[in-house]
């Protein structure tokens, strides 16, 4: 190990890969640091599966059975914290680290040792947070939305929500200000803008929103703190203060933030649904304007969480077509997934079952969100079970889809492997019928009047709780499929060549498998940037 | 990093655009935390 320091410290040697915990604490290739965010991202979803399997059961049967109601809704709100913030958010800024570089013609991110440090913020923070669960008056049961004045009676967890809501958010703040400078300044001459693959794009306009609403979640996360300990009262009444601001404030953040956890999904189903069918994708660039311009609206569409607040029937007018009018470019995207798979080629290898359960299940949960988007419906809707269900399809079959399909796209690349398909068409299929089973009932509750964040209900809402609760157990049990799968892979998986897949495209299939530890350190020829540009 | 571009100058160009770049987000960044709070507090003001 001295000897390697010697050599590092004399020959600047970019192609040395350093050894034992080293490589990963001082960690600066964007390989490492990918893929000590997805380890990260995987653990956090497991912690937070075995959360919600805690909500599960205890709503199998009506009645209060295994938990009391405060550890309940501690379970859910630490749920939705985790999944959001601990498995979803730095699952995408993993794969955003393996890849983007890669895809860029890059030979790694712009801001290595930022990268370093805005994932070691992370391990830190949920930390921290989880350890809310041991102190008096248990973890934060406000839900994640963190209203006052219901967050500003937390017990001694409250300094540690927000101390980590404050980690999180430097280190997603960080992340995304690397993502921008290495797309901005890192691309290989010739890689325009208008090349780059629709991952790319989707990032870089998903790293635009997190710089503009990351810090307005910190900076009301900041007055609850001040309204806590310092006597201020920015949304105390008693004050002086306003709790609805709070609730514009964090919705502000929070719209944007749905889109933060799906937009690059659709660059990963815009790179595989092409690669699996054959084809150049249909509409490359009205799929650019159509994410930007979902970015722009999402904006704009913030009090849709909130009508039953009450508010001018002119800003309910306002907040009803803006939301519905999101409709219009993700209507754009799902038909240039379809045209692009007509008369295409198809096969249907793992990314690519995931990329269509994708659209097809983001679909129903866009639908349910053009419904909640009625400001009448909506105050029937409003916080109940139908409310879960529709953002719960948005994000397990949208996001942890687009996750999984992402993984399984580029996992051979990354070990130079190929995975047990079969174990992968396995997991596919059982998440698949199990994710409908636990959330699909959950519309019928809902349009029912069954409450969401109650730990018990009334005795008609049993057996659509019991569905629920089983699809949840089976769903969480598949999960267990997938670190097996990469585990099985990474062992002792078949050796592939440079491309995994006969009909992908892109920089990254011309790199050899395993991708070399620095991944660009010659810029690729244009000729291979129009190669793999071929939309 | 450098081994991208055709000289030293391109490099030493790019490394201090990434800096104003990454100075520029950050900036941009503290500018939204600060003024949604400095927002509440005009609004409370009033």
């Amino acid at each position: 190990m001295a000897d390697a320091h010697v050599h590092d410290a004399t020959h600047d040697d970019h192609d040395h890969k350093p050894h034992g915990w080293r490589r990963w604490v001082f960690a600066t290739n964007h390989k490492d640091i990918g893929t000590m965010y997805l380890i990260f991202a995987c653990t956090m979803f497991f912690i937070g599966g075995a959360m919600a399997m805690v909500i599960r059961l205890e709503l199998f049967r009506p009645g209060m059975q295994w938990v009391d109601p405060q550890l309940f809704n501690s379970m859910t709100t630490m749920h939705a914290l985790i999944m959001i913030f601990g498995a979803v958010m730095p699952a995408w800024t993993g794969l955003a680290n393996w890849m983007i570089p890669m895809q860029v013609g890059a030979p790694d991110m712009a801001l290595p040792r930022l990268n370093n440090f805005s994932f070691w913020i992370l391990p830190f923070a949920f930390t921290l947070l989880l350890s809310s669960l041991f102190v008096p008056g248990g973890a934060p049961a406000g839900g994640w939305t963190m209203y006052p004045p219901l967050v500003l009676q937390n017990g001694a967890s409250f300094p540690m929500l927000i101390f980590a809501i404050h980690m999180m958010g430097a280190s997603s703040i960080l992340g995304a200000i690397n993502v921008v400078v290495t797309i901005m300044n890192m691309r290989a001459p010739g890689m325009t803008l208008l090349r780059m693959p629709l991952f790319v794009w989707t990032w870089l306009i998903t790293a635009y929103l997190l710089i503009a609403v990351m810090p307005v979640l910190a900076g009301a996360v900041t007055m609850l703190l001040t309204d806590h300990f310092f006597g201020t009262t920015f949304f105390t009444a008693a004050g002086g203060g306003d709790p609805v601001m709070f609730q514009h404030i964090f919705w502000f953040f929070g719209h944007p933030e749905v889109y933060i956890l799906i937009l690059p999904a659709f660059g990963i189903v815009s790179e595989i649904i092409p690669t699996f069918s054959r084809k150049p994708l249909f509409g490359y660039e009205a799929m650019v304007y159509a994410v930007a311009s979902i970015a722009f609206l999402s904006f704009i569409v913030w009090a849709h969480h909130m009508f039953t607040v009450g508010m001018p029937l002119a800003a309910q007018l306002f907040f009803m077509l803006s939301t519905m009018l999101i409709a219009v470019p993700t209507g754009v995207k799902v038909f240039n997934w379809t045209a692009t798979m007509w008369k295409g080629s198809l096969s249907f290898e793992p990314p690519m079952l995931f990329a269509l359960a994708f659209l097809f299940l983001f679909s129903i949960g866009g639908f349910s969100g053009l419904m909640l988007a009625i400001v009448p419906a909506d105050y029937q809707y409003q916080d109940t079970y139908f409310v879960v269900a529709h953002f719960h399809y948005v994000l397990v079959p949208g996001a942890i889809f687009g996750i999984m399909a992402g993984v399984y796209y580029w996992l051979p690349k990354w070990v130079g492997k190929m995975y047990d398909q079969t174990l992968a068409k396995w997991h596919f299929w059982l998440s698949t019928i199990f994710v409908n089973v636990l959330f699909f009932p959950q519309h019928f509750l809902g349009l029912a009047g069954m409450p969401r964040r109650i730990p018990d209900y009334a005795v008609q809402f049993t057996d659509w709780n019991m569905v629920s609760s089983i699809g949840g157990f089976g769903f969480g049990l598949s999960q267990l499929l997938f670190p097996y799968i990469v585990w099985k892979c990474v062992r002792s998986g078949t050796p592939i060549g440079n491309r995994a897949w006969e009909g992908a495209h892109g920089l990254e299939w011309e790199l050899p498998s395993p991708a070399p530890y620095h991944s660009w350190t010659e810029a690729p020829s244009d000729a291979l940037i129009a190669k793999g540009a071929a939309h | 990093m450098a081994a991208v571009l055709p000289d030293a100058a391109d490099a030493l160009a790019r490394r201090r655009r990434v800096r104003n770049s990454a100075i520029l987000f950050s900036l941009i960044a503290a500018a939204f935390y600060l003024g949604f709070i400095v927002m509440v507090l005009v609004r409370a003001a009033k």
